[in-house]
Formats: structure tokens, C-alpha cells, sequence
């Protein structure tokens, strides 16, 4: 198991990436899962109790066929040597209180011992599904919670594909463990009374039959070794397919532009034979398993006849013992074939625990002011940056001591050449990384004072890559915010001109849009991630403009919407279009994570620097197009 | 998947249904369909069959070898070898008939999923858009996993249980007859009223496995969501209300799991209470009856073994019945995909053409998209009689509105969408009259949407022909201006693309496509909005080499950009699927038309500029 990773400067995000195959048995990984059990131990502890009734009865009916029935009144013996567990005396009490024939009662007592087995043990089961269910539930929502808060900083360096296999699947198997652990509880239980009573029958003769067991048991073991690596090969053979297949399917469009079809299908045809003979194999081993397992009871039944005949002959064993056992003589197998069945979920579960944990024990966080400070109800939205120096790495510098102040209500534009760390200096501020203290301020309050989800709250962002998320309109707009009401969506809509499109949607406001937005045009999109940010009205609005080319009126209708956004609202935008900058107050040009120039556009052009360059670059696009 | 989809995918088929030819045999039983592939190996299948058989066959003579040794016992007969020695004797021979049996049927089962994996695999190559409109790639994944892995275990297992089940409860009642008639008479009655309910549990568990099934993929479908959108959500501090919904959807899921449990367990219980009951009647009566003397001691045991045998159809009778209820219908979503014809394909006399010139000619060509289904159109104008005829070597810029036909256009040319016959010709012939293998190798469309496949970047460029040497790639790469972007990388052509490797940008992206598309130096090449992503520097030195590059050889390029349009030979304008007019740059301008509008419409931002050059010039003149 990977120690928590505490040495913040040091995260080794490749363990995410690691392929986790768990060959040694790790206890410590299942015993920690009893923590989230913990709070069902009643019910634990009930399903146990259930489980022991149950093997008990199981025991004591085939002992009222054998003692009682068989021994008592078919081939009525003197031997009363041998245990009955009380039955037969149960069965006499019973004759003289209601006087019915000794056959009945032995099958009253019969009656009675199975239909108990049959409810405790649905009892057992049922009551053990509902604490481990309910335990994983809380486990599954414990990851969940854990991952929802880990920061920007976690999900910039891991594929998301890799953190929710261990939500789902990973869960999945535990779920299976668990239920598989109800299986060999069942079978294990009733095997320890069944042996515990062939002991007191008859102990030679038990033991006789037990020296069968170490031959299931290495038939198991062989097959567990010769299986495992043919399994390994099916797994990665299925895997090999579901990826060509998956390929083939997204690019299929590219598939038969370029004529690929057949190459593609023979690679596919390979992995398939492959994939045939590694199943052949795997029926094979199971077919030379399977049967032999079965053949255990026959083995049985013919050591039974041989040795508890003689027994029988010599005295030493009533027949209805010997009848007894070869009741038995399929349950003292059944926990071995469980076994090996459950061998391999057991591994696959802890390697699962080990993903799961390992998401869990990772310790990365924004840091939480103790007495975090509230934001006056009132926020001007003054923004000022004091000698900022930010870096992702320690050694190379993102922002090195950025100072400059934004007045309440000015519109900043910041431009930069990618990479001058424009788009680190707005994550900064809406707090999805850690800053030095007393380098941002809002309204003259430290942010690293307040509590990073009141700042998202009070400073609405607009990121390039906004998500749309499966739900209707509304909830895009609302995005769960139970104060933002359907007016208040519609309101914000009609302010960015996103109402005209989203009327005339099939269903309006309720029209369900797919994940990522994909039946809306970009500058839809655009115009719904204006809306939700309006809605949410925050003091203080960041901006990261989309350069995703869109055609020239839907444009327009984003700039406007833009302007409508911004009106008397402290904003800062990291612009790329031309009327964006122009329509800034003030600009900050960026370079190398230094600020390089602030001022009015007149300013920076009369100055004759940085900025100035960059303009007549961009002029210079403006001026291609126009030409001619 | 999102709920939307799910809408648009259960419509998709029908409106499949209507237009497309579907395979005749598709009103057949979907269960008849596969025994021909079945019928393969038919000396497999039946020979296993009948091996299981006959070892179910010399199961049930075990209890007459222990019927001999009990009774033996009981009469204080010490000849207990013989009975010892034929249960073993059973037993070998049970094991060598199960042995090959279980193995030569599964391994029909196999053999199966081999065939239709294929034979999938070979069909959905050659299935058109509307089809991919139809069915999402979700959805095709889920039937050629776990669909085939269904009528798999339903050939290798379902059958076996099927014949065995049936088999061996004739066997058990055949030898309990001949051991007491009276006794079968009065177990028989009951067996059925068992059987029922415990179909119906069988039954009631199918379905909730289905929901439980289905409960897990909308789990992952809102965990995948929740972590792709993380940030917003963080930005948005709505991380208790998305916990809060979590919760709601994660204790729904256990709750379902539980009912199956439930299920599941009582289906245990009852089985078990089947086997006491009818025990009983045996223990009871059997019991009298060796009282009576009418049986033996042993004939008492056998009896009760023989239960145990006419009872397993009623134990795995349900799990016969599940396996054959999703075999039945994961086989009918098989032959679904199977059944659809594909869109597009050869015309029967369709001749190739000994040398491709690359002259278009079009001639009233009109198209409709079926339905809604299509989305990237953004709704369904199409084309509406468009004529045009374009010279080898000319290189066209088609420029319109969104959704104006431009992408359909490119579409029909490369029957990616099948045109009318006679109005798209190639070099004088119908493009429908040439092997749609010929249209595509000399009609190369690099499609607006920049797919790259998850393996080595070179692997991408030389995508249509992996034997390509490195040269050619590298030339292609440095057309598309990309070289220097891969000689950065450690790795060179060698680096690994998508999730496991490189994540390369936007513009990245369109260029490693733009090079895949001019490697292949075709007579005609089609361009869909490729320089959306690259800036307009770097599109100016593709364009340019482009010109170059494509000499002699036709080009149609899509663009939103009047900048790129200004490199064609002519300019074609649509809207609303009609040719709104053709022409050079300044023909264009000249008329005033649709062209000229589009260029006023993009240079209302220019007003602006205009202004702000003018506020530059005098920084402009103070620099100087």
C-alpha cells in the first residue's frame, strides 16, 4: 500500500496511472474496510446470530432422519451410544404429548428443522446485503465527497478516467467480495456443525472421509495457478478488443474516408483468434476442474460404503450414521468449490480497496483559514494584487511579483502571449490554488482569510473550457443553486440574449441538454455559461474569452452580451478579440508572468511597447481580412 | 448516457426502419437465426450434448450401487467391494462423459462469438451516417461486449441446461418408478406448484438484475459528468448540492442491489424448503413403508437421492429460463445491427475508371437529411438543386452561413452521403456508377472534426496506408506545418496521441488531420473547415503551400473566413442550399451579392478597427 503522501511538493500523481495487481494476501486492506461497516454492527451481529441458527437447524434435520427415523424406528438398534442431539428424546416427549404415531413426529421435527434453515438463512442473507450495502453506499459517497473537494491542482495533473473506475467499478467489486463472503459464510457454517457431528458419530470414519479433502483441496490449487495466467490473457485479449472496436467506431468516419476497413478488420480478426484460443483454453481448465470437483460426493459415497459398511458389520456404527454421512458427504466439499470460486474476488477486491484508498488517503487541499473572515455583505469588488509570486513547480515561476490594484466597477483586459501566466493569475484569484498571504485582497481582505467557497460565490467565472451538464436549460442556469429560481434563470437569459435560442428550444427552459452541450451551437454554449454566471450575480466577474471561431453575428450578440455582463460589475477578462480589449477600462499586459504594461489603451499605444506590438499584430489580421 | 441521447437513440432506429432495406430475414426468431452458426460444429454441439447426457445417465445408477450397500449393511452382507467398486467405476466414466461434453458445447458457445464478433465488426464498417446517427458508439460497444458474452453463455450453459434439466428429470422419474411406484405417484403432484414459484422468483430476479444494470451505468454516467465538469462546479460552489444528488442516485443503486438480494436469497430459501417438503414425504411414507417391509432400508435412500436429481430442474430451471430470455434478446439486438443494409454501397455495374482527372461536374443536385437525427447540420436544409461544374486543378473556396449545405456538399462528393444518381459526376462518369472504393481513394475528405485514433502520431498521418515510409510523413507533416511541433516532441513520430500519450491542442489536432489527408496527393481533395483551430499566420503558410502543392490537382475547401477564400481560384457562396453565386474575389466583390455581404458582415468588427488604425497611426508615425 502507497504511504499518504503528505510532502505537498512532492506529489507523485503517477500512482494514479500504476496498474495495481495485488498477488500477496493484504488484510489490513479488508479489516479497514469495517470501518464503514462500523455503523450496521447490529445488524452484523444479527445476521451472524442468524447464520448459526441456521447451520443449526441444517444439522439437525438430516440427524432426525438418520437417529430417529432410520435408527429409531425402521432398524430400531440398541445403540444409544452415538449422539442424537436430544432429537430422539424430543421426538418421545413430543409422541407423549400428542400421541401421534413416532413416524409423524420424527417428520413434524423434520418439518420443522428445515423450514427454520430456510428462514434463518434468508434471514442471514438478507441481513448482511442490507449492512455491507448500506456500508459501501457510504463508502462509495465518503470517495465521492473526497474527490469533489480535492483541487484544481489534483484534476490538472489526473485523467478523470482514472479517478472514477474507482467510484464505480471499483465499489462493483467490493459489492461482489461482500456477497461473496455471504456464499462462503453459508457454506462454511453448516460445514464446521456437519463435521463437528460426524466427529461425535463416528470419528474413524470421519476421518476416513477427511483425508478426501486435501485432494480437493490441491485440485483447487492447481487449477487456481494453471487458470489464473489464462485468465490474465482472456482479460487483456477482451480489453485489446473493446479498444480496436471503440477506435474504430469514433473514427469510423476517418476509417472509410482513408479505406481502412479492411486493415482494421484484420487487426481486429487477430486479436479475436487470440482472444478464441484463450477462451478455449479457460473451457478446457474448466472442464477438467468442474466435473472433478462433483466426483468429490461420488469418492465419498464409495469410501462411506466400503469403510462404514465394515464399521456397520463390526458394530461400531449404527446404519443410520452411515446414512447420516452420506448426507453429508456433498457439504464437506462445497466450501472448497466456494473457495476457489471466490479466490479471485478476493484478490480483484483488494487490489480494488487498494484504488479505493489510495483516492482516499490522497491528502491534497486548499488551505482553510481556522477563523475564516466573512465578506461584507456589500462587496465593492475592489481587487488588488501586492508583490504576487506564484508557481506551480518551486523553481519556476508562474507570476513573479505582480502588483496593481482594480478600482470597484473598472472592466481590466489582460493580454499576454500564451504561456505569460494570464489564465494562473484569474484561477488565483477565484482561489483554485493557494497563494502566498497578503498578496490578494478583496476589498482590502486577505483572501487567503476567507473561505475559498464564499470567493466563489462573491467572483463568478467564465472559463473557456465551461462545462454543460446533462439536465435541462434551467439547471444549467441554476446549476443546483436552490436561491436562484426560474426567474431569476430567465431573467439572466433575457440579459445576455440567450432567450431567444433557448425559446426556441422543443421544450424552452426545460429542454434537456445533452452532456457537454452538444446539441447547442458554440455561441450558444457561450451565451448559457453567461446566463448561469449572471444569475449566480457575483460582485466581482473573471472572464477567459472564448477564441473558438464563431460566425460573425453570433458574435456580435456575445459582445453585447458581454457588455450587459460586465456594466458596473468589477471585471477582469482575459481578452483575445480586439473589442473586447477596446472596450476595457484599463489593460495589463502580461509577459512571462511579469506585468509588463497597465494603462488606457491610448496610454499603451502612446507608450510604444509591448502592447503596441501586440496590437498591430492583431490589426494586422484584422487588416488581412479586410483587404482588397 | 444523458436522457436526451437516450430519447434520440430509442427514436433512431424507427426512423432507420423506415428508410433503409432491411434484411428479409429479420421478422424470424432471433433464437432460430443462430442455430445455423450453431449448426457449424454440429457434430460438436450434438456429440457434447449427447456425452452430457449420457453421464447424467450414469449418475442416476449411483444410487442403486448405494441402494445394494445399504441394504447389504443392513442384512450384516459383507460384499460391500462390488457396490464401492461400481460407484467409483460411475464415477470415472461420469467424469470423462461431463469432461468432453461441458467442453465440446462451450466451446460451440465460443466459436459462436467468434463468428458474430466478425461478422459485427465486418458490418458496421460498412454502415453510413444515418446508421452512426442511429446508434450511438455507447451503445454498439454494449452489444458487441455483452450482448455476444449473453448468447455465449447462453449456447455454452443455457442449452446444455435446457436438454440436461429435461433429460435428467425423465431419468429420475423413470428410476423411481422402478423403485416405488407408489411413492412417485405421490411426490408427482407437487413438483409443478414448486416449479411455478420458483420460475417466478427466477423470473422477478432477471428483471431486477436489468434495473440493477441499468442503475450502474447512470451511477458512472453522473460520476463521469460530475468529474469532467469539476471545475465549474467548484467555481460555482455547488459541491454539497452535487454530493447531496450523488447520495440520492448511490442509495437508490444499493436499495435496487438489495432487492436483488432479496430476491436472490428467497429463491434460495424456497429451493430449500422444496427439498424438505418433498423429503418429508419420503421420510413419512418411504418410512411406512419400510415399516411395512414394502421397501428396503436402501431403496428408502436411493429414493432420496433420486429427489435431489428430479429436483435440480427446478433449481436450475430458472436460471435456465434467465439465460434463455437474454440470450433471446441480446441476440435479437445483435441481428438488429445486422439486419441494416448498408446505405451505401457498389451499384452492381459500377466500373472503375482506369485514371481519375479530378473534374467535377454537378448537376441539379438536391439532398434532404432524413429527420433530426442528423445534428451536425444543425437541422436539415441540405442542398436544393445545385448545378456546378469545376476543372481539374481548380481550387474552389465554398463559403455560406452556417448550416448553408457546405459540409453536405463535401459529403455527397465523397459518398459519405449517397447523392441522386446523375448529379454528381467524376471526370464525366456518375460517381454512383464507380466501386465506391475507387471514389474514396481518389477523393480524400479531411472532415471538420479533427479525430485522431490513440496510437503514434506518425501511425495517424500515414493512417491509410501504415506500409507509407517516414519520408512521405514527414513531408506531409511539414506541408501541414506540423513539423516542428513533432520534432519537439522526444518521441518524434513515434508519440503516442490521446489519453495514454500527448494531449495535442486544438490546432494541433486539425493539422496532424490536415497531414493525414495530404499524404495521400490525390487528383481530388476536399477540405472542411480545417483552419478553425490555427491561427490565421499559420494558415496563410499552409494555404501558400498548398497552392504549391496541389497544383494541377483539384481542391474544395470550406471556410468561414473570407481571408481563406481570397487563395481560390473561384469563390462559391451558398445559402440555404442554392448556389447564391460564384465567382473570383473581385467578381464577387463587384456584384455586390451575398459575398460582398458576408465580407460587410465580417468587417463590422472592421469599423471599429478602422478606428482604432486610425488612433494607432499616430503611434504608428511617432515610432518611425
Amino acid at each position: 500500500m502507497n504511504a499518504p503522501l503528505k510532502d505537498k511538493t512532492t506529489k507523485d500523481y503517477s500512482v494514479f496511472e500504476d496498474d495495481i495487481d495485488v498477488r500477496n494476501f493484504d488484510m489490513r486492506l479488508i479489516l479497514r474496510l469495517t470501518h464503514w461497516i462500523a455503523p450496521y454492527r447490529a445488524q452484523m451481529l444479527g445476521a451472524v446470530a442468524l447464520v448459526l441458527l441456521a447451520a443449526s437447524a441444517a444439522v439437525l434435520a438430516p440427524v432426525v432422519v438418520s437417529r430417529v427415523v432410520v435408527d429409531g424406528i425402521l432398524l430400531p438398534t440398541a445403540d444409544a451410544a452415538a449422539p442424537d442431539f436430544g432429537q430422539k428424546a424430543l421426538a418421545h416427549w413430543l409422541d407423549g404429548v400428542t400421541g401421534l404415531h413416532p413416524l409423524v413426529v420424527a417428520c413434524g421435527l423434520y418439518a420443522l428443522w428445515t423450514a427454520l434453515w430456510a428462514l434463518f438463512g434468508h434471514g442471514f442473507r438478507i441481513m448482511l446485503a442490507r449492512a455491507v450495502l448500506r456500508g459501501l453506499r457510504d463508502l462509495r459517497r465518503d470517495l465521492f465527497a473526497h474527490l469533489e473537494r480535492l483541487p484544481s491542482t489534483f484534476y490538472d495533473r489526473v485523467a478523470v478516467g482514472r479517478v472514477m473506475t474507482r467510484l464505480t467499478n471499483d465499489i462493483e467489486t467490493l459489492f461482489e467480495l461482500l456477497a461473496g463472503f455471504g456464499v462462503l459464510l453459508g457454506e462454511f457454517v453448516p460445514f464446521f456443525v456437519a463435521v463437528t457431528i460426524m466427529l461425535a458419530l463416528n470419528p474413524t470414519l470421519t476421518f476416513e472421509l477427511l483425508a478426501l479433502l486435501p485432494l480437493a483441496a490441491l485440485a483447487t490449487f492447481i487449477f487456481r495457478v494453471v487458470s489464473r495466467t489464462v485468465y490474465r490473457g482472456i482479460r487483456s485479449s477482451v480489453s485489446r478488443l473493446n479498444e480496436n472496436l471503440q477506435e474504430n467506431l469514433s473514427g469510423i468516419e476517418v476509417v472509410q474516408l482513408y479505406g481502412r476497413e479492411q486493415i482494421n478488420y484484420d487487426r481486429y480478426t487477430a486479436i479475436n483468434r487470440e482472444n478464441r484460443h484463450k477462451e478455449n483454453r479457460a473451457v478446457a481448465i474448466e472442464s477438467y476442474y468442474g466435473p472433478a470437483m462433483d466426483s468429490m460426493a461420488f469418492l465419498a459415497m464409495a469410501t462411506i460404503i466400503w469403510f462404514g459398511g465394515h464399521h456397520v458389520l463390526s458394530g461400531a456404527a449404527s446404519l443410520g450414521s452411515v446414512i447420516l454421512f452420506a448426507q453429508f458427504a456433498d457439504m464437506l466439499f462445497r466450501p472448497i468449490v466456494a473457495m476457489g470460486e471466490q479466490w479471485n474476488v478476493v484478490f480483484r477486491a483488494m487490489a480494488s480497496c487498494e484504488r479505493i484508498f489510495q483516492a482516499l488517503d490522497w491528502d491534497e487541499a486548499l488551505k482553510e483559514p481556522a477563523h475564516p473572515t466573512p465578506l461584507p455583505a456589500d462587496l465593492k469588488g475592489k481587487v488588488e494584487f501586492r508583490h504576487l509570486d506564484f508557481g506551480y513547480v518551486p523553481g519556476s515561476p508562474i507570476l513573479k511579483d505582480v502588483s496593481f490594484t482594480i478600482a470597484p466597477g473598472e472592466k481590466v483586459a489582460i493580454v499576454g502571449p500564451t504561456g505569460s501566466g494570464k489564465t494562473s493569475l484569474i484561477r488565483l484569484l477565484c482561489r483554485f490554488y493557494d497563494v502566498p498571504a497578503g498578496t490578494i485582497l478583496l476589498d482590502g481582505i486577505d483572501i487567503m482569510e476567507v473561505a475559498p467557497s464564499e470567493i466563489r460565490r462573491r467572483v463568478g467565472v467564465v472559463l473557456q473550457d465551461f462545462h454543460i451538464f446533462s439536465g435541462s436549460v434551467y439547471d444549467n442556469i441554476a446549476l443546483g443553486n436552490p436561491n436562484i429560481t426560474r426567474a431569476d434563470a430567465e431573467r439572466a437569459a433575457k440579459l445576455v440574449h440567450a432567450d431567444p435560442f433557448i425559446s426556441a428550444l422543443p421544450q424552452g427552459y426545460e429542454t434537456p441538454l445533452t452532456e457537454r452541450g452538444r446539441n447547442l451551437s458554440h455561441g450558444q454554449r457561450q451565451l448559457l455559461a453567461f446566463a448561469r454566471v449572471l444569475a449566480m450575480n457575483p460582485e466581482v466577474l473573471i472572464l477567459d474569452e472564448a477564441t473558438a471561431s464563431i460566425d460573425t453575428e453570433t458574435e456580435l450578440v456575445i459582445q453585447d452580451a458581454l457588455a450587459k455582463l460586465t456594466e458596473g460589475r468589477t471585471s477582469i477578462i482575459i481578452a483575445h478579440r480586439l473589442q473586447t480589449i477596446r472596450e476595457a477600462h484599463r489593460i495589463v499586459v502580461l509577459t512571462q508572468g511579469e506585468v509588463r504594461e497597465i494603462g488606457t489603451h491610448a496610454e499603451l499605444i502612446a507608450r510604444g511597447g509591448v502592447y503596441k506590438t501586440l496590437y498591430e499584430l492583431q490589426v494586422q489580421d484584422v487588416k488581412a481580412e479586410t483587404a482588397s | 448516457m444523458a436522457c436526451f441521447f437516450c430519447a434520440l437513440s430509442a427514436r433512431g432506429p424507427g426512423l432507420i426502419q423506415m428508410d433503409i432495406a432491411r434484411n428479409k430475414n429479420a421478422d424470424r426468431n432471433p433464437l432460430w437465426r443462430l442455430l445455423p452458426l450453431v449448426h457449424r460444429n454440429p457434430w460438436r454441439f450434438w456429440g457434447g450434448m449427447s456425452l452430457i447426457n449420457l453421464g447424467r445417465l450414469l449418475e442416476a445408477f449411483m444410487p442403486l450401487a448405494l441402494k445394494m450397500g445399504i441394504d447389504r449393511m443392513a442384512a450384516g452382507d459383507g460384499r460391500l467391494a462390488f457396490p464401492a467398486l461400481a460407484i467409483l467405476g460411475l464415477m470415472v466414466a461420469r467424469y470423462i462423459a461431463f469432461n468432453f461434453g461441458r467442453r465440446y458445447v462451450r466451446e460451440v458457445g465460443v466459436e459462436v462469438a467468434f463468428e458474430l464478433r466478425q461478422r459485427l465488426y465486418w458490418h458496421l464498417e460498412l454502415m453510413g451516417p444515418r446508421f452512426f446517427a442511429g446508434y450511438t458508439t455507447g451503445d454498439l460497444m454494449a452489444r458487441a461486449i455483452n450482448d455476444i458474452s449473453l448468447i455465449r453463455q447462453m449456447i455454452g450453459l443455457g442449452t446444455r441446461l435446457l436438454f440436461v434439466l429435461g433429460f435428467s428429470g425423465i431419468i429420475a422419474f423413470v428410476f423411481m418408478l422402478h423403485q416405488s411406484v407408489s411413492l412417485t405417484l405421490l411426490l408427482l403432484p407437487a413438483l409443478p406448484f414448486f416449479a411455478v414459484f420458483g420460475w417466478v422468483l427466477a423470473a422477478k430476479i432477471f428483471n431486477q438484475s436489468t434495473i440493477v444494470q441499468e442503475g450502474f451505468s447512470n451511477l458512472s454516467a453522473q460520476v463521469q459528468e460530475n468529474l469532467n465538469g469539476i471545475r465549474t462546479i467548484q467555481t460555482h460552489a455547488q459541491e454539497a448540492h452535487e454530493i447531496r444528488r450523488f447520495e440520492d442516485t448511490s442509495s437508490h443503486y444499493a436499495r435496487d442491489y438489495y432487492r436483488l438480494m432479496f430476491f436472490n436469497s428467497a429463491l434460495n430459501a424456497w429451493m430449500l424448503a422444496i427439498t424438505g417438503f418433498t423429503t418429508l414425504l419420503i421420510v413419512g411414507f418411504g418410512g411406512a413403508q419400510v415399516v411395512s417391509g414394502e421397501i428396503s432400508v436402501g431403496t428408502f435412500t436411493a429414493f432420496i437421492f433420486y429427489l435431489g436429481m428430479m429436483l435440480s430442474p427446478v433449481k436450475e430451471g430458472g436460471v435456465m429460463v434467465t439465460l434463455f430470455q437474454r440470450g433471446g434478446s441480446a441476440a435479437a439486438r445483435i441481428f438488429e445491427i445486422l439486419d441494416h443494409e448498408p446505405e451505401i454501397r457498389d451499384a452492381p455495374d459500377a466500373a472503375p475508371l482506369d485514371r481519375i482527372g479530378g473534374a467535377i461536374t454537378i448537376r441539379h443536385l438536391s439532398y434532404r437529411h432524413a429527420g433530426r437525427s442528423h445534428e451536425r447540420e444543425g437541422g436539415w436544409p441540405a442542398l436544393d438543386d445545385v448545378s456546378l461544374e469545376i476543372k481539374s486543378g481548380e481550387m474552389i473556396a465554398i463559403l455560406g452561413r452556417v448550416g448553408s449545405g457546405k459540409s453536405t456538399l463535401l459529403r455527397l462528393i465523397v459518398r459519405l452521403l449517397d447523392p441522386a444518381p446523375g448529379s454528381i459526376y467524376l471526370d464525366d462518369r456518375d460517381i454512383r456508377m464507380l466501386p465506391l472504393a475507387q471514389v474514396r481513394s481518389q477523393v480524400t475528405l479531411v472532415p471538420q472534426d479533427p479525430f485522431l485514433f490513440a496510437t503514434r502520431l506518425g501511425h495517424n498521418i500515414a493512417y491509410d496506408n501504415p506500409e507509407r515510409p517516414t519520408e512521405e510523413v514527414w513531408r506531409a507533416a511539414e506541408s501541414a506545418d506540423l513539423e516542428t511541433t513533432i520534432r519537439r516532441f522526444p518521441n518524434r513520430l513515434e508519440t503516442q496521441v490521446g489519453e495514454r500519450g500527448v494531449t495535442l491542442s486544438g490546432g494541433q489536432k486539425q493539422r496532424a488531420s490536415l497531414a493525414r489527408g495530404l499524404i495521400r496527393e490525390t487528383p481530388v481533395l476536399l477540405l472542411d473547415d480545417c483552419f478553425s483551430s490555427v491561427d490565421t499566420e499559420t494558415e496563410e503558410f499552409i494555404l501558400s503551400r498548398l497552392k504549391t502543392l496541389r497544383q494541377g490537382r483539384t481542391t474544395l475547401m470550406v471556410s468561414h473566413r473570407v481571408s481563406t477564400a481570397r487563395h481560390a481560384d473561384r469563390i462559391l457562396v451558398l445559402d440555404k442550399g442554392r448556389v447564391a453565386e460564384i465567382g473570383t474575389h473581385q467578381e464577387l466583390l463587384a456584384k455586390r451579392g451575398l459575398y460582398a455581404a458576408l465580407e460587410r458582415a465580417q468587417g463590422r468588427r472592421d469599423e471599429l478597427t478602422q478606428a482604432l488604425v486610425a488612433e494607432g497611426a499616430v503611434a504608428e508615425g511617432s515610432q518611425s
